[in-house]
């Protein structure tokens, strides 16, 4: 099961961002500031991946820690590891942004800001630490085709759909579905195999 | 139709956000009729899309993005904070002591104005009581004085006569050290506002009738009053008149007497 990649075997802990999260639903500033401190450079690295732009970058980081803070509560620690959750919750406002800028009216419904409702364990983030698991990611996308790696990051950072991934590369559909499925299998396999 | 397999292959490109409308349509649509398998394998295809963020180099946003947040996030925690200072800084046991402290002083405050009342009630009472005995004692002495003139030989009687057919006859004694006792049954009540006033005539030729008590008979029409000081010695004084004044007395008689005595 890929799920169990996130498994820890091992003796549970809490993680320091389980602690956090605990105090931020007391709206506690110091725990809010050392939740910031901890994932404002994994956040503000992707959405500035997907703005391209320093200053709107910085608003869209801002807007997502805002909403941490009001919304704290609706991030629930059973439901999922929380860098994940601030992730995608970071990716949707970004992508919002985009397209806002752009005026692309394409939708995006199939992206909602809450995590997977299946069950991970909480500890997830001991079984591999985050500096680790970005280098693991980064080694495991590095070592797709180019075409798989173009096609998925046009999708996860552009929020480009498999036709206009197709368009943009001229190249068939089919083709662009095939190169995003199995370069995501890939990195699938590789993410499990690391643990 | 499509079966579990072929939606299976959907679901990475779902969770990405990379479907086409139809396909996300059709895939929707399965999903809601509660396909455990296929749930749990989306959850994780978007377990394993988020796992893309890392690919974004990590970047260091500025100090000022920091400062604003945190600046904000001070600005909305400010309602959360605002407890009463003095909740926050005194330890719950000097709390709940001060709150004791202040009841107890309250009830101490209401237990001191209640014991002051009764206080206040007790001395009316026996205010009123000592009153009470002093007024019986007062009569007392009244009574014997008025026996021992009435019962002393050397008392001097004065039959005081009712004027213009008077139905009451009133007998008085005199005592020459004692003074003058009048007794009298079935006396009129004075008209309102008037009391019967008591005159000593003096025997000096042109002398003025002297002014003496005001008195009023009680409702059985008795009548008993003791002039201890006359105003004239008893061989200086003519006669013994009553006339009605109004309420408070006159310095001199403003009606004709009611009864006269002469003092023999």
């Amino acid at each position: 099961m890929f799920l169990a990649a996130f498994t820890s075997s091992g003796p549970r802990e809490v993680s320091p961002d389980a602690t956090l999260l605990l105090r931020l639903l007391k709206k506690d500033v110091g725990a809010f500031e050392q939740l910031y401190d901890r994932h404002a450079r994994l956040v503000y690295g992707l959405v500035l991946r997907i703005l391209q732009h320093a200053s709107t970058s910085e608003e869209v980081v801002q807007d997502v820690f805002l909403q941490l803070w009001r919304n704290a509560a609706h991030y629930d620690s059973s439901r999922g590891p929380f860098v994940p959750w601030l992730c995608t919750l970071a990716r949707n406002r970004a992508l919002d942004q985009l397209r806002l800028k752009s005026e692309r009216q394409r939708r995006r419904e199939d992206q909602p800001d809450r995590l997977p409702s299946v069950v991970v364990a909480p500890d997830y983030e001991n079984a591999l630490d985050e500096k680790r698991r970005a280098e693991h990611v980064r080694a495991l996308m590095a070592s797709l085709t180019p075409q798989q790696k173009k096609a998925i990051e046009m999708a996860y950072f552009e929020g480009l759909s498999h036709s206009e991934i197709a368009a943009a590369l001229k190249q068939p559909l089919g083709t662009v579905k095939s190169w995003i499925r199995n370069g995501l299998l890939r990195l699938k396999e590789g993410l499990r195999a690391a643990t | 139709m499509k079966n579990c397999d072929q939606f299976r292959e959907l679901l990475e490109g779902y969770a990405l956000g990379a479907l086409d409308p139809e396909e996300r349509t059709a895939l929707e649509a399965h999903l809601a009729t509660n396909c455990p398998d296929c749930a749990k394998a989306l959850e994780e295809a978007r377990l394993l899309v988020s796992q893309l963020a890392y690919v974004a180099p990590e970047a260091a946003p500025s100090d000022v993005l920091k400062g604003r947040l945190m600046q904000s996030v001070r600005a909305h925690s400010e309602p959360q904070l605002q407890m009463p200072p003095r909740a926050r800084l005194i330890p719950i046991w000097l709390q709940a002591t001060l709150a004791a402290l202040f009841l107890f002083s309250m009830y101490s405050a209401w237990n001191a104005r209640r014991m002051q009342k009764e206080i206040r009630e007790a001395n009316a009472r026996a205010s009123e009581l000592l009153s009470e005995r002093q007024k019986t004692e007062q009569q007392l002495v009244m009574a014997k004085r008025e026996a021992m003139i009435m019962m002393d030989p050397t008392s001097v009687k004065i039959d005081l006569w009712g004027k213009d057919s008077h139905p009451a006859q009133l007998e008085a004694k005199w005592h020459s050290k004692l003074g003058v006792c009048v007794m009298g049954e079935k006396v009129p009540m004075p008209a309102a506002n008037h009391v019967l006033q008591v005159w000593f005539i003096p025997k000096a030729p042109g002398s003025k009738p002297m002014p003496s008590m005001m008195v009023v008979p009680d409702a059985d029409g008795k009548l008993v009053f003791v002039v201890s000081n006359p105003p004239e010695p008893m061989d200086a004084t003519k006669a013994i008149a009553i006339t009605e004044e109004p309420a408070g007395g006159s310095p001199w008689p403003t009606s004709t007497p009611l009864w006269v005595g002469n003092v023999t």
